[in-house]
């Protein structure tokens, strides 16, 4: 079974050339939801490291990842030997499953963690924000608070992604829920906030109009506007994070050069690829890009919403559907 | 094999037999594995529970459930409104470009075909772009520059969902009529007339019914597309919870992740969806079945032409209209949004540029690896599923074997099994229950395309067989060839221009193809269809635009390219 399975894996990266050129002493397969640019100009900074290892990287949603491992899983092989994400939940559910290596990363000591239970399963390499996101035309008076997009100007208007498509938009919605409570989200639905598609569809309906506002993704709206779109981009004082973990499939073959990967994500030289996309690093001696609204990564841990992230994982499901209800006025 | 094998001249009577079961058994071997296991799973799997006990209250249970009831309505009520809109429209047309004195008819006739070539998950993107309530850029340009209060349309609703299945379906109805209408006898009109029937008459009496068959028949064709069909209620509908049957069973497949629980609601709508599939099938041989000794009167006539007078200058500028409106508008907003750095912003000089072309065809591995995926996977199935045609078709059309019949049966199968039923199929199938697992590997795409398209090639190969006389290969038998020399020299050489009819029919449409491989795809099986639809999803909408113009340049280069090659071969 697992034979014909690497058979058949090898003939179809054969078959359609996916399979890296450079033939290296070391080798890795990478899942992550990490956009295209980033995790290639990462791994460019990495090849010259590590020149004798090579990535083979497949760059799709968190979800599609799942889905992949599960049914490898199912084969009785799982190919990707690092998954790098930011479904928090997901790592969660690896680690209680036992599929995840315990590894601390050789710079661990100098980085940002966001967990406090770590131990090694997975590791946070990036710090992702949510803030709001308007539509410069349509708003002229910058929301300095949550309860601002309650104002007229957001009524039937405000879009927040889907949370049963994207885990950033099911970790801010848990946020706001620990911090305002659910009288926040009916108020919401007072002012006939929007479920939208995914986290980055409500940024571009954002930019063409369709809403004057949203919850968004920080290296999603800094990459708009820096590209010239009407958008502008606010922290409100209580800031909403979402860290990505990088984790090590346990049994893998290929441990260390999967080791080096996870020990070069938390350098500086990897930390300020990701600051320049307009997401925190977890490194404090890392530059914050000037398009994000925040002096330092430290700061925004000090003013971001605490919550308990094993928690978050329990109450998925129905977190998920009393929004829903709530926003779809069926409660 | 060689010609000049000393042996191969002889005649060997027993060889011949034996290749004709070879040759059945390997048919109905291919269209077993290929399509009757995917639906006989799809059908287990929605009656028999887990412990193996035919159970018939589940199903109603998953058929009540609100959200797979009203999916099951959402499916009806747009496959309805499609099927009457795009009836009307597609005949309106086809009796304007046959039957009235239309300046640049051949011109019109062309363009009304085109929508055949364009995807209409692109079409609803396009619409998406123009008609979106608050940022649509018509709905804009009424609200900014005529001081509209309100969007004059919401293309988020059922009315949008219909209008673009209707402009890019109606072309259906509309190659049914015009053949229709070209092809009748003018004779039976005109006895009528020097009988001293009226124009309302004759039309009443003869014409209408002379051409209903193909009317109905397109019409069944078109019910049977939009019941099916996934892209445009994905597009438009998903946002504001309008789901049909394919996109809902995309739904559950997606968020079951992998893990098969919710697949069986998702086996449940596609039985549902085989059956009204087959039933409309069903009606549509009996319909033209009935109706085609009346219609193929032989060689086609030049009919009789209806003078528009004062109405043919509005009609042609009305024509004109719709061909703007319905081909060139969505198409020109693709280009140029996908020219666009980031969506919202002005169509300036100084913000439009072919960057985002650039990016998707040189720099970013998503989509390049899309494309080559799209055109090695239309490639290696339109190859295979136009052998494996020539085959089963020639066994159909040609064999008299015993068990014929059951070849027969299952080769109906393909026609009836809409694209999402087939993604299911497969996945139950190949993912690893009886052995093999191809599930998020290309492999899985290429047996699901090959199911898809087989009814392609099997329309195509036995029409081309049909023509070639019993006889020929009676008297190449007769003059000491063997079975296989005869099926060489005489048959494949005859039924040549079939099998690359069916090439091209099933190459062309699996480029863009999106209802099987969105359900299939893994993170790097990507199909040209499933970049656009994901890239729009992830909020790139200017990328997915650019990307939806190059598959749009791509459909177009092909056929293109293939009405040239098939003009030269008639020749």
């Amino acid at each position: 079974m697992r034979k014909k399975l690497l058979a058949a894996s090898l003939a179809v990266s054969l078959g359609l050339g996916l399979v890296s050129q450079a033939s290296a002493a070391e080798k890795m397969i990478l899942y992550t939801s990490m956009k295209e640019s980033l995790i290639g100009a990462i791994y460019e900074k990495f090849k010259v490291k590590h020149p004798d290892v090579t990535i083979d990287y497949q760059s799709a949603g968190a979800g599609k990842l799942m889905a992949k491992i599960a049914t490898e899983r199912q084969a009785g092989k799982v190919l990707a030997d690092v998954l790098w994400t930011s479904e928090v939940p997901d790592f969660y559910n690896l680690k209680k499953e036992g599929m995840l290596e315990t590894y601390v990363p050789a710079q661990f000591g100098e980085v940002i963690n966001p967990f406090p239970d770590h131990d090694g399963s997975f590791t946070a390499a990036r710090l992702g924000t949510l803030g709001i996101v308007y539509n410069t035309q349509l708003v002229k008076k910058a929301p300095a608070e949550w309860d601002d997009v309650l104002k007229p100007e957001f009524n039937g208007a405000y879009g927040i992604a889907n949370p049963a498509l994207s885990g950033t938009a099911y970790m801010s919605i848990s946020l706001l829920v620990k911090q305002f409570g659910w009288e926040y989200i009916e108020k919401l639905a007072a002012n006939k906030a929007k479920i939208g598609k995914g986290s980055g569809q409500v940024v571009d309906d954002t930019a063409s109009g369709e809403l004057a506002g949203c919850i968004g993704v920080d290296y999603i709206t800094i990459d708009k506007i820096k590209k010239g779109a009407k958008l502008a981009y606010v922290f409100p004082k209580e800031i909403l994070i979402a860290p990505s973990p990088v984790a090590i499939i346990k049994g893998t073959p290929n441990l260390s050069a999967a080791k080096k990967f996870v020990d070069f994500l938390l350098t500086k030289e990897a930390q300020e690829v990701i600051a320049s996309e307009g997401t925190l690093s977890v490194r404090n001696d890392v530059k914050v890009a000037p398009e994000l609204p925040i002096a330092s990564a430290e700061e925004a841990v000090k003013r971001s919403i605490k919550v308990d992230y094993k928690s978050l994982e329990d109450e998925k499901q129905t977190t998920i559907k009393k929004f829903t209800d709530i926003l779809q006025g069926k409660k | 094999m060689s010609p000049t094998s000393p042996t191969s001249s002889a005649i060997k009577k027993d060889s011949g037999f034996g290749a004709a079961q070879i040759i059945l058994t390997l048919s109905i071997g291919i269209l077993v594995v290929v399509v009757a296991v995917p639906v006989l799973l799809i059908f287990l799997n929605a009656f028999w529970d887990n412990n193996n006990d035919f159970n018939l209250a589940a199903v109603v249970k998953v058929l009540s459930e609100p959200d797979t009831y009203q999916a099951l309505l959402n499916s009806i009520i747009i496959a309805c409104g499609t099927t009457l809109g795009s009836t009307a429209v597609g005949t309106f047309f086809a009796w304007l470009v046959t039957r009235t004195d239309l300046p640049y008819k051949k011109f019109m006739k062309g363009m009304f075909l085109v929508p055949f070539m364009l995807p209409s998950f692109i079409g609803a993107l396009a619409w998406k772009m123009l008609l979106s309530p608050r940022a649509g850029y018509i709905n804009r340009f009424f609200m900014d520059t005529l001081g509209f209060d309100n969007p004059i349309f919401n293309i988020y609703s059922y009315a949008g969902i219909v209008m673009v299945e209707i402009m890019y379906l109606f072309p259906f109805v509309f190659i049914q009529v015009c053949g229709a209408l070209e092809h009748m006898d003018p004779t039976l009109e005109e006895s009528a007339r020097i009988s001293g029937a009226g124009l309302g008459t004759i039309t009443r009496k003869i014409t209408i019914p002379l051409v209903l068959p193909s009317i109905l028949s397109g019409a069944l064709l078109i019910m049977l597309y939009s019941m099916a069909h996934f892209g445009t209620v994905a597009v438009l509908g998903i946002e504001n919870g309008i789901f049909n049957i394919p996109t809902l069973i995309y739904e559950k497949i997606h968020q079951s992740a992998g893990s098969f629980e919710s697949i069986r609601t998702g086996t449940v709508l596609a039985s549902v969806l085989v059956i009204t599939a087959a039933f409309i099938i069903w009606m549509q041989n009996k319909i033209l079945g009935k109706g085609r000794y009346q219609i193929i009167a032989g060689k086609s006539f030049r009919p009789m032409e209806l003078k528009l007078r004062g109405l043919r200058i509005p009609l042609l500028i009305f024509c004109l209209a719709y061909i703007g409106f319905t081909i060139v508008l969505p198409t020109a907003v693709i280009f140029l949004v996908g020219a666009l750095p980031t969506y919202g912003l002005p169509f300036t000089l100084e913000n439009l540029s072919l960057e985002n072309y650039k990016f998707i065809l040189f720099d970013f591995k998503v989509t390049r690896d899309a494309i080559f995926n799209s055109v090695t996977l239309g490639l290696a199935a339109a190859l295979i599923t136009m052998f494996a045609g020539v085959m089963i078709s020639y066994v159909i059309v040609k064999m008299k074997v015993r068990g014929k019949g059951i070849l027969e049966f299952l080769g109906m199968l393909p026609f009836s099994v809409p694209g999402s039923v087939i993604a299911l199929g497969v996945i139950l199938a190949w993912s690893g229950k009886f052995g093999i697992n191809l599930y998020n590997t290309v492999w899985i795409i290429l047996v699901a395309y090959i199911a898809r398209y087989m009814a392609f090639s099997l329309k195509a190969n036995s029409a081309a067989l049909e023509q070639v006389h019993d006889s020929l290969v009676e008297a190449a038998r007769a003059c000491g060839a063997t079975m296989w020399q005869a099926l060489r020299d005489i048959v494949l050489p005859l039924v040549r221009p079939g099998m690359l009819a069916a090439f091209f029919l099933i190459f062309l449409p699996s480029l863009r193809e999106l209802t099987v491989s969105i359900m299939l795809y893994a993170p790097t099986t990507r199909t040209i269809g499933v970049a656009i639809y994901t890239l729009n999803e992830d909020g790139e909408t200017v990328r997915s635009a650019a990307m939806a113009g190059v598959a749009l340049i791509l459909i177009i280069v092909g056929q293109t390219l293939i009405n040239r090659f098939t003009a030269k071969h008639k020749r």
